[in-house]
């Protein structure tokens, strides 16, 4: 008498489904995220309870790192371009087309306008690695040696529409944003975002 | 996963006849989850999800001076935004007054703090002055902004310079090195 064989249960499983999931999830991401930049600083930024969306285009980021540093990006490779032509024009200085090229990559910068010239030649892979000292302010907002205000100046002068954001870290103190805001007052720009996090409104508010 | 083929074979039996083999209809997914778990992932890390929101600031022009009606002293709550994210605030008294200084922390309440005050004043003759001191970080600014956005309240000012009565108050009253 032969041995009762046993049948086998087929060890493969349908993976169709698990296809499908995985790239319907795949779909999802790809339509609703955008690419996170590449930043000059960590920034934890307050949260607020305010609604409004932090404009996609035309925008100059102006932020405010936990030790005071300050950092300045505006949206638009070609008009990263023209600002820093500009500048470079004002300042008497001459970049390279190789070095606005990898100026335009950057989308925000924390460096005097005389390391920056030296800081764009580097290789990719140093210029992660260099310490961004900041851009100079100072309290007067009108002074030769705050350089933030050239940075705004020009970046208005090469697109007009630009709004203005302000993304200042947590832990910033409040003299080092006073810096920032007499920057902007001494430019007679009165009206800015404050970039923050998304919080819940208490129960039972409404918005007006 | 190999699949282990069971059934199908096109062998000779014996005295069978000569099969082709047949192609098994299955294929094989695994690598194509795969790929499609490691390109989510890839997508989760390279971007954000979530847009930051922000609110408006708006501050008085400088360059003009216009010319301000007074502010009674006893509609006037005016805050002090001290260090280890405590406020101060003096309310219906000038700092020369020799006020109460009350401490709250920010959040619940200084909103209870606010709310108390409107009532006694009325909403529309309520003014909150916001001076935040050397020692206040931002957060404890956009803190305080973000109250006045939840309690509706529409007079308010934010001013960067204290008065020497101010600094004199705090320094005696809690210890703050304005």
């Amino acid at each position: 008498m032969p041995a009762v064989k046993i049948k086998r249960a087929s060890s493969s499983v349908d993976m169709t489904a698990m296809t499908d999931v995985a790239f319907l999830l795949l779909t999802f991401f790809i339509l609703t995220a955008q690419f996170r930049s590449q930043d000059a600083a960590a920034i934890e930024t307050p949260s607020s309870i305010s609604g409004i969306k932090v404009p996609d285009r035309d925008i100059m980021t102006i932020g405010l790192g936990r030790d005071g540093k300050v950092y300045f990006g505006i949206d638009n490779a070609q008009n990263r371009i023209s600002m820093l032509e500009n500048i470079a024009a004002a300042k008497g200085i001459t970049f390279t087309p190789n070095e606005m090229k990898e100026f335009s990559l950057m989308s925000n910068f924390g460096l005097p306008i005389n390391q920056l010239k030296s800081y764009l030649s580097l290789p990719k892979e140093q210029q992660g690695k260099v310490k961004q000292p900041g851009i100079p302010t100072d309290s007067t907002g009108a002074a030769p040696t705050n350089e933030l205000k050239d940075w705004v100046f020009n970046a208005r002068k090469a697109n007009n529409g630009l709004r203005i954001a302000l993304k200042g870290d947590n832990l910033a103190k409040f003299p080092e944003f006073k810096n920032v805001l007499a920057t902007l007052q001494a430019q007679n720009i009165n009206k800015f975002n404050l970039i923050t996090g998304t919080e819940a409104p208490p129960a039972g508010w409404k918005a007006d | 996963m190999a699949e282990i083929n069971t059934g199908g074979g096109g062998g000779k039996h014996d005295g069978g006849k000569v099969r082709s083999k047949k192609a098994s209809t299955r294929v094989d997914m695994t690598p194509m989850v795969d790929l499609g778990f490691l390109l989510i992932t890839f997508f989760i890390l390279a971007t954000t999800l979530s847009k930051p929101s922000s609110m408006t600031l708006n501050v008085p022009d400088k360059t003009k001076q216009e010319e301000t009606e007074p502010i009674k002293a006893s509609n006037v709550m005016t805050v002090f935004l001290g260090k280890d994210n405590k406020a101060y605030y003096i309310f219906g008294k000038a700092a020369n007054e020799d006020p109460e200084v009350k401490t709250v922390g920010y959040g619940y309440e200084f909103r209870q703090a606010l709310q108390e005050n409107v009532k006694k004043v009325g909403g529309e003759k309520f003014v909150v002055v916001i001076k935040p001191t050397k020692q206040s970080t931002y957060k404890n600014m956009v803190d305080v902004l973000d109250e006045m956005a939840i309690t509706k309240l529409k007079r308010y000012a934010l001013v960067d310079q204290l008065t020497p009565d101010e600094k004199k108050l705090l320094k005696d009253k809690v210890k703050l090195d304005a």
